[in-house]
């Protein structure tokens, strides 16, 4: 094991119009791991994640990112833009390694789309064509809020096994999830 | 640069977002004349008020979602998660969103304004002043749709409508210096130089409010 | 340092029991002041050589107006406060305060044009003063119709405070542009601008109700911010305790 933490969290909390969401979370994540976050719905797992992201401010405790490749983050929204081809989607992505895409684009069967209009693609094709950000990632830190909703069994082994291959890689992971998934990580429960 | 040419994209494709602004305000330059008594004295009259109002009300309606979008599809969060700051974004759909309807609508008020008065260097003049002030508007207007984002524009406009008074109050005085031929270039660089300031300033504000609309 | 001593002096606790304590010192006093120096104009000074009696109505019209614009400066300083050091307790002030605001806006600009049918023959005159005063109502209404149309606090206080900022830096701009533009087509009709000289008998009453006015609006920011304290803050344990 190496104590390379990527994200340390101590104490945190969050509050809504005087209301407490959670409160004194403490949990770190090192390089190779994973951090699987349940809790019921309305539990905070997506205002965590978004604060781990650092786009929502806790109001209680500190937060310490120390990832130095940037963060990669698929949430509920997507960032597909519905008025452009799948294939303009993926110019917006700015997805540099041309060879992986291709690969990655043969792999999820999204090659005879290419020219229709994202909103003519149903839920789980948006869904794969929003992975690509994640296939091709090139930082140390994949955040992802419940990936696994809306994707059919062998998107789903896929991007499983892409996932572990990354853990291999020495790199980290932080995700929301109800679908039990062969990922091994460490379980943070919120309530 | 690759923003630049990304937003134009986005833009392009939208045809509605900036083609139905310019149609507005050819419509609201011909319902004016429809108003008046058929004189061309009295065309003229109150041609000009008409023409920047006419101006500040399609930068009102082209900005209209111009974060919205962004914001709803989780672009703006990916954004942010790259490199934490609005401020290029902002300037640069300011840039496009002016390129795609504030040109257009300068042109078309230079044709309008020699149809009506049939002047043509006083024309020639309108150009330069709707040029700037379209711009400047369009930087106000994004403020306010920044501030009321996915609250409705008719918010962002009640906000932002009384910084813009100051600017038309210049725009009606340079129509008198024209009229009169004094100081109109006094005009140009007062509006440029209101131009400098607000296009620095307002990415950044736009920038924070933007971070506090996604906190 | 600051920030912690900010947040020492500034917790809404600490302010609420502070206010509990003054309210009726300051109200009182302002009562007694405004009432005293209303009845001495009102009663004692002698009539305006040109306008007759009407003028008596500055008793009002300028502790008004004067008041209208110190209170967007105050909620421009309290919203500074608020983005820079967090203090939530300035975020309270702002939105007790924009209602209030907007009141006084409406007061100066009806008495304002009350005042107006005897001395000008209309009551309304696109001058200078008034054009600006109009605006800066309709400023206040936006602001207030802008807060209320979020539902997370947190983020209208940040939001409110941006705008209200930007909208002091423009005030001034308003007022300069405005002036500008009534110089060339006012015509030559009485403005606010060019009255004659005060005489020290109108004077007197008028400085006493300007400050007496202000106590009465003073007041009601108190009870304003107190209100907005209660509604905020409700779930605190100390809130519980208190009501």
């Amino acid at each position: 094991m190496n104590n390379n933490y990527l994200i340390v969290a101590e104490n945190i909390g969050y509050k809504i119009n005087e209301n407490k969401l959670f409160h004194n979370l403490s949990f770190d994540v090192a390089e190779g791991e994973a951090l699987h976050i349940c809790g019921d719905n309305g539990s905070g797992k997506s205002t965590l994640i978004r604060i781990i992201l650092g786009i929502t401010k806790q109001t209680k405790g500190n937060i310490k990112n120390n990832s130095s490749h940037g963060i990669t983050y698929l949430g509920h929204k997507n960032a597909i833009k519905n008025y452009l081809t799948l294939e303009d989607n993926i110019l917006l992505m700015e997805l540099n390694d041309k060879e992986e895409l291709n690969k990655y684009i043969e792999i999820l069967n999204l090659r005879k789309y290419m020219d229709v209009i994202a909103a003519n693609l149903s839920f789980g094709q948006q869904k794969k064509l929003a992975l690509l950000r994640i296939f091709l990632n090139n930082s140390d830190l994949i955040i992802l809020d419940e990936p696994f909703v809306g994707l059919d069994i062998e998107t789903q082994d896929i991007l499983s096994e892409f996932l572990n291959n990354q853990l291999k890689m020495n790199k980290s992971i932080i995700y929301t999830s109800h679908i039990s998934c062969q990922i091994e990580s460490k379980i943070l429960k919120i309530n | 640069m690759k923003i630049i040419r990304l937003e134009f994209l986005k833009l392009k494709k939208k045809t509605r977002t900036w083609l139905g602004p310019v149609l507005v305000f050819w419509l609201m330059m011909i319902a004016y004349p429809l108003t008046v008594e058929f004189l061309q004295e009295k065309l003229e009259v109150g041609f000009f008020s008409v023409l920047w109002i006419a101006i500040l009300i399609s930068m009102m309606l082209a900005t209209e979602d111009i974060f919205l979008e962004d914001f709803n599809d989780g672009t703006l969060e990916q954004i942010m998660i790259k490199t934490s700051s609005f401020s290029t974004l902002v300037s640069v759909k300011i840039l496009t969103y002016w390129i795609f309807v504030g040109i257009p609508i300068s042109i078309l008020s230079f044709i309008f304004s020699f149809g009506t008065t049939e002047d043509l260097a006083l024309s020639l003049m309108i150009f330069p002043l709707s040029i700037i002030s379209s711009y400047i508007f369009l930087n106000l207007f994004v403020m306010g749709n920044a501030l009321s984002l996915n609250k409705g524009s008719v918010l962002g406009a009640l906000v932002t409508m009384p910084l813009a008074l100051p600017v038309l109050i210049v725009l009606g005085k340079s129509i008198i210096a024209i009229q009169l031929s004094i100081n109109y270039l006094g005009f140009i660089f007062l509006l440029l130089g209101c131009l400098s300031i607000i296009i620095v300033t307002v990415p950044l504000v736009v920038s924070y409010i933007i971070k506090a609309h996604l906190e | 340092m600051i920030k912690k001593f900010i947040h020492q002096f500034a917790s809404p606790k600490t302010y609420l029991f502070q206010v509990n304590k003054f309210y009726n010192y300051i109200f009182f006093i302002s009562v007694f002041i405004y009432i005293s120096s209303i009845t001495w104009g009102l009663l004692f000074t002698p009539e305006d050589f040109v306008q007759g009696n009407s003028f008596r109505i500055i008793y009002l019209h300028v502790p008004a107006s004067f008041i209208s614009q110190s209170l967007y400066a105050a909620m421009a300083v309290s919203s500074i406060v608020y983005l820079v050091w967090r203090v939530k307790l300035a975020a309270y002030l702002v939105i007790a305060i924009a209602p209030i605001g907007a009141m006084t806006t409406f007061i100066a600009l009806i008495s304002g044009s009350i005042w107006g049918i005897p001395t000008w023959g209309t009551w309304w005159q696109w001058d200078a003063r008034i054009t600006s005063t109009l605006i800066l109502f309709i400023m206040y209404l936006g602001l207030i119709s802008f807060h209320n149309s979020f539902s997370n606090y947190e983020k209208a206080d940040k939001l409110l405070s941006w705008l209200v900022i930007v909208g002091a830096v423009n005030i001034p701009i308003i007022k300069k542009s405005v002036d500008w533009w009534s110089t060339l087509h006012q015509s030559a009709s009485i403005t606010l601008t060019n009255k004659p000289s005060i005489d020290p008998s109108m004077l007197y009453p008028l400085i006493g109700s300007i400050i007496g006015f202000f106590g009465l609006i003073l007041c009601l920011v108190l009870l304003s911010s107190k209100n907005q304290i209660l509604i905020r803050e409700k779930t605190k344990s100390w809130i519980k305790d208190y009501v």
